[in-house]
């Protein structure tokens, strides 16, 4: 027997979700979705289990992450109860229970707290400049470029990178094993045999790789071709912009020393075109999406949660920044260069360390996790049978 | 005897002729003694062939006509309508059926069609032969209706008739107006309150001169037929002066004691014995519980000069064309048990809650002096199910639904749960349940085989199914005040009110109209209506509009003044009757009386009451009675015809 709770429906309005109670539980959104299968049909019972507040069942389930938003579910409602802005609401939810530190569910629901971190951790690296930092030389090199590496030597700002990098593993990684723990170990129904962790294990780094997903979200009601390109577009734009985000991720991380450097390359040198694949990558993406938000323009664009708009801005800003650090460096203006770097990192930080383990791109592991783990389940299941 | 008989066979297009062979029809028939004229028609009751009648008719010198085509039910009228216009009496037009009967129902064997259609073709003319010509029996009729009941319906009705000139009686049992309703803060779906629904109504009624209301008053009898009807009505004291004066009466309710549950609401307060059931309650006259009054009969008998303490129980006798039945529905009350009805503390029906609704302060929800936050509703009760009504009562839902949205305006936020069966709000109230649930109701459905549980636990009522909407899983909750919605069941009186107006009950013992499309206000009974809840569960605007139209079949009936009646009557040959007085045994509409005509005994059949059953004839020894339109020789001529190949 379990008791209700209707309030949930409040908590989960601060993470977005509205109007959800108006579902009458007539399963349009479930069958109408394209994602939603015999394994896992959603998002209708998702719907019921936040309306009832059964948050056991919300937990424990990797439902919310095999949506991909394309939002037919809510075009379709009839109750216009926008099942699919529930979905999204509910990944924001998860990505706070995920997180045992208890950070990320401030951020979602405390526009204070998530402006105060970014401040503070902004303000941290300006005073790790202050203390810290080389002299500004205003000196060009040979070539005539700023001498960068000895305002802000690549080698320390490295060390700094792998103790973010470091921070932001630790994080994630308890946060993933969290969504482990209660999808899968706690989960009775279905014992895991031990192979299958690997059998299954390219599925993850398949669906990391190419967000295959994205592509196949919405092509299920089929009006025209212009639905089609829409779908793919999507995918490819969302593609590009998160291999140019993970490209320089690597690159920051694991290859500073190469990618941090006072010689100028020529433009065909691998840094630069890297570099230039990846920052086009990110302003296409970033474009195209605040457009879309700011014109609402498809149904996962019409509402908008305050960190959606965070992440955009702080990724906006950090592109625009590292992209002026690159002009100002090649045509020589030193003091441009080492402020403009000052503030390229002060936005930088903060974003990676809010964004990466506790809002908007830790989805960029959980979501293949979740298929990973959810063919884990399946496979589990048929073989039983 | 009719000698010059015109037949015409139909085709029907080909609906009669494909399987019928109509030539033989004509050929078998046309030699018949009688018979001056045999057609056959493509389609009889076209104009064109009607046009043909008629001249045939007057040009032939008809004296007798047959039509052999579909049912009398279809052109029965339409012929008779021929014949008049020939310039014959309409009964001696006789239509035979040889398509319902013939064609269609043996469409496998044209040959046996055929042949059934011969012998009825020659039963009609046999009966033709015999036939009468007859006048319809006009009587003058009372123009003036009594409206059974004085709540929404018959206020409405009555209002109806007084407008249209008729003269109206208007009984209401209780001594204040208003019925259910009254016991309704607001009257769902608008935000009208029940009170100006019914203060507007009551206002109207008084206005109107030729509108009589008769309170605290029931029919206790009627007799006589359509258009004249004597209708006794028992008026029950009041104990309290017309030209009563307030502030005495006041003191002297101030002063009375004793307390006796209040009915109007259900028992939820008490009242004195000098009450109304309601502060507004109409008319603004309070009433003496004489029955009830204990101790208090002392300071009744102080104030004995502004009472009317030696009234009697009055019965006066009125005269009417037409009834009017609007005596409205009872809630349907839970058995004791039932869904934790009367033995958990917080269960109550829906009419109870609309009175705790009323009767709570201003902001606060309140039942047994507790804050009500959460309410939960438990739909169907008393509807489709065995006990009450086997079918929805169609008005709960919508109103329970309307009642969570009305009151989270009038009290802080209350959450509702509603586990339903069926959620039915049809129609324009489909919003409503909409709004419902963007205001956060939330809605369970058990099964119809799985009825919700309610029960204590953890000292808490608590209400427990199986929801469908969550894969079936058990689910409980415990709100502070459990409603069931119950349906609408007759009245509790309603088997002495079709008594005394001998009112056909359904089987749902709601009373039963003559057929739910055509004649949906009136009863088998002619001159019997029935109007609002007393017909079935009903909404307010349901309600009011049958009452209309049962005013106005009212008014159609008895406006003229009068009123034909068929000749089809019993006859009773003075000669043969023997008075042996089993006829007026076996007649069912006490149309016989026994009159001494000279020393004999010889019964007497009265026009106006006598509906042409039959039961009278089959009855009398000495075959003294006869059928007008369906005598003996008609009947004999038929049978000997159908029997003889
Ligand atoms: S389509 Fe809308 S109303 Fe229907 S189940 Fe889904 S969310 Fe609920
Ligand atoms: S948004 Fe798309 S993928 Fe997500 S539940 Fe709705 S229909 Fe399915
Ligand atoms: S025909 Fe019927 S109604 Fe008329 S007198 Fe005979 S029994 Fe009565």
């Amino acid at each position: 027997m379990s008791k209700i709770n209707p309030e949930f429906a409040d908590t989960l309005a601060k993470y977005g979700a509205f109007d959800i109670t108006a579902c009458f539980n007539c399963g349009t959104c479930t069958s109408i979705c394209s994602l939603s299968d015999e394994d896992n049909f959603f998002p209708r019972k998702m719907i019921r289990a936040s309306v009832l507040g059964q948050t056991d069942k919300i937990d424990s389930s990797l439902e919310p992450w095999l949506c991909y938003y394309c939002g037919e579910c809510s075009t379709s409602c009839p109750r216009e109860a926008n099942p699919g802005e529930l979905m999204m609401s509910l990944r924001r939810y998860l990505t706070a229970r995920y997180d045992w530190t208890g950070l990320s569910a401030k951020f979602y629901t405390s526009k204070l707290w998530e402006l105060g971190a970014i401040i503070l951790l902004a303000l941290f690296v300006l005073v790790m400049f202050i203390l810290f930092a080389g002299p500004m030389d205003t000196t060009l090199t040979d070539q005539g470029g700023v001498k960068l590496n000895t305002f802000a030597p690549a080698k320390v700002v490295h060390i700094a990178d792998w103790l973010m990098a470091a921070s932001l593993v630790f994080f994630l990684t308890g946060n993933v094993f969290r969504m482990y723990w209660r999808t899968i170990v706690k989960d009775e129904s279905v014992k895991i045999p031990f192979k299958l962790y690997f059998t299954e294990a390219w599925k993850f780094v398949f669906h990391f790789a190419t967000q295959w997903q994205f592509s196949k979200c919405g092509d299920k009601i089929d009006d025209g071709e212009k639905k089609k390109e829409k779908t793919s577009t999507y995918w490819i734009i969302h593609l590009f912009l998160m291999t140019g985000y993970v490209l320089l991720l690597i690159m920051i991380v694991g290859f500073l020393n190469w990618f941090q450097t006072e010689e100028i390359h020529p433009w065909w040198h691998p840094q630069r075109l890297l570099g230039y694949y990846a920052t086009t990558g990110l302003f296409v993406g970033l474009i195209y999406f605040t457009v879309q938000r700011i014109k609402k323009s498809s149904e996962k664009a019409k509402f908008t949660h305050y960190t959606d708009w965070t992440f955009l801005v702080l990724l906006f800003l950090t592109t625009l920044t590292g992209i002026m650090v690159h002009i100002f460096r090649i045509t020589g203006l030193p003091y441009a260069t080492y402020y403009i770097y000052v503030i390229h990192l002060m936005v930088l930080f903060p974003m990676l360390m809010i964004e990466v383990p506790f809002s908007k791109w830790s989805h960029l592991a959980y979501r293949p996790f979740a298929i990973y783990f959810s063919n884990v389940k399946i496979a589990a299941k048929k073989i039983k049978k | 005897m009719k000698q010059k008989i015109g037949v015409y066979i139909c085709q029907c297009g080909s609906n009669i002729s494909d399987y019928v062979d109509v030539d033989k029809v004509l050929d078998s028939v046309k030699d018949l003694e009688g018979v001056s004229l045999v057609k056959i028609t493509m389609f009889s009751c076209s104009d064109s062939t009607q046009n043909e009648m008629v001249d045939d008719i007057k040009n032939e010198d008809l004296d007798g006509l047959v039509v052999a085509s579909c049912s009398p039910k279809l052109h029965l009228p339409t012929f008779r309508n021929v014949a008049i216009r020939g310039g014959l009496n309409p009964y001696n037009y006789v239509q035979v059926n040889i398509r319902e009967q013939g064609s269609w129902a043996h469409s496998d064997n044209p040959k046996k069609a055929t042949e059934k259609a011969i012998q009825l073709v020659k039963a009609g003319i046999e009966r033709t032969k015999y036939s009468n010509a007859l006048e319809k029996t006009v009587i003058p009729s009372e123009k003036a209706v009594a409206v059974i009941g004085a709540g929404i319906a018959g206020m409405k009705a009555a209002i109806e008739l007084a407008d249209m000139g008729l003269s109206v009686y208007l009984i209401e049992k209780d001594f204040f107006v208003g019925g259910r309703i009254t016991q309704w803060e607001d009257l769902c779906t608008v935000e009208e309150l029940a009170s100006d629904t019914v203060t507007r109504l009551y206002d109207e009624v008084k206005s109107k001169d030729n509108l009589t209301l008769f309170l605290g008053a029931t029919a206790e009898n009627m007799s006589g037929s359509v258009g004249n009807f004597k209708l006794t009505i028992n008026i029950r004291p009041r104990y309290i002066k017309s030209d009563f004066n307030k502030d005495k009466i006041e003191e002297l309710t101030g002063k009375c004691k004793t307390l006796t549950p209040n009915e109007f609401d259900f028992g939820l307060t008490k009242r004195k014995i000098v009450f109304k059931t309601y502060p507004g309650a109409l008319p603004d006259i309070p009433v003496v519980d004489i029955k009830n009054a204990g101790d208090d009969i002392n300071i009744i008998n102080e104030f004995k000069d502004h009472l009317d303490l030696d009234r009697k129980d009055e019965s006066i006798t009125v005269d009417i064309g037409s009834v009017i039945l609007a005596t409205g529905s009872d809630p349907y009350t839970p058995k004791v048990g039932e869904l934790g009805y009367k033995e958990i503390d917080n269960v109550v029906t829906f009419q109870e809650f609309k009175r705790i609704i009323e009767l709570s302060p201003n902001g606060k929800l309140k039942y047994n002096g507790k804050d009500i936050k959460s309410v939960g509703y438990i739909y169907c009760v008393g509807s489709c199910q065995a006990e009450g009504n086997m079918y929805c009562s169609r008005f709960c839902c919508t109103c329970a639904i309307s009642t969570s949205l009305s009151i989270n305006k009038r009290f802080e936020k209350i959450r509702f749960y509603h586990v339903y069966k069926h959620i039915r709000t049809y129609g324009k109230q489909e919003v409503l349940y909409d709004q419902a649930g963007r205001q956060g109701d939330i809605f369970f459905k058990f099964d119809e085989d799985e009825e919700p549980v309610v029960s204590m636990v953890d000292g808490e009522g608590t209400i427990t199914f199986n929801d469908l909407l969550t894969d079936g899983e058990e689910i409980s909750v415990s709100p502070d005040l459990i409603v069931l919605v119950t349906g609408m069941v007759p009245r509790d009186d309603y088997k002495r009110v079709a008594e005394v107006f001998k009112a056909p009950i359904g089987r749902d013992k709601f009373f039963n109209e003559a057929h739910p499309k055509l004649r949906p206000v009136e009863t088998v009974i002619d001159g019997i209506m029935i109007a609002g809840a007393s017909q079935g569960p009903k909404s307010i605007s349901e309600s009011t509009k049958s009452a209309l139209s049962a005013a106005s079949k009212a008014d159609a009936l008895l406006h003229k003044g009068e009123i034909e009646l068929e000749p089809t009557l019993a006859m009773i040959d003075t000669s043969l009757c023997e008075g042996s007085g089993l006829c007026i045994q076996a007649c069912p509409f006490n149309a016989i009386t026994m009159i001494d005509a000279g020393g004999k005994k010889l019964a007497q059949v009265e026009k106006s009451a006598c509906k042409g059953c039959g039961w009278c004839l089959a009855v009398c020894p000495h075959d003294a009675i006869e059928l007008a339109g369906y005598t003996n020789n008609e009947m004999e001529g038929m049978i000997e015809s159908l029997i003889t190949v």
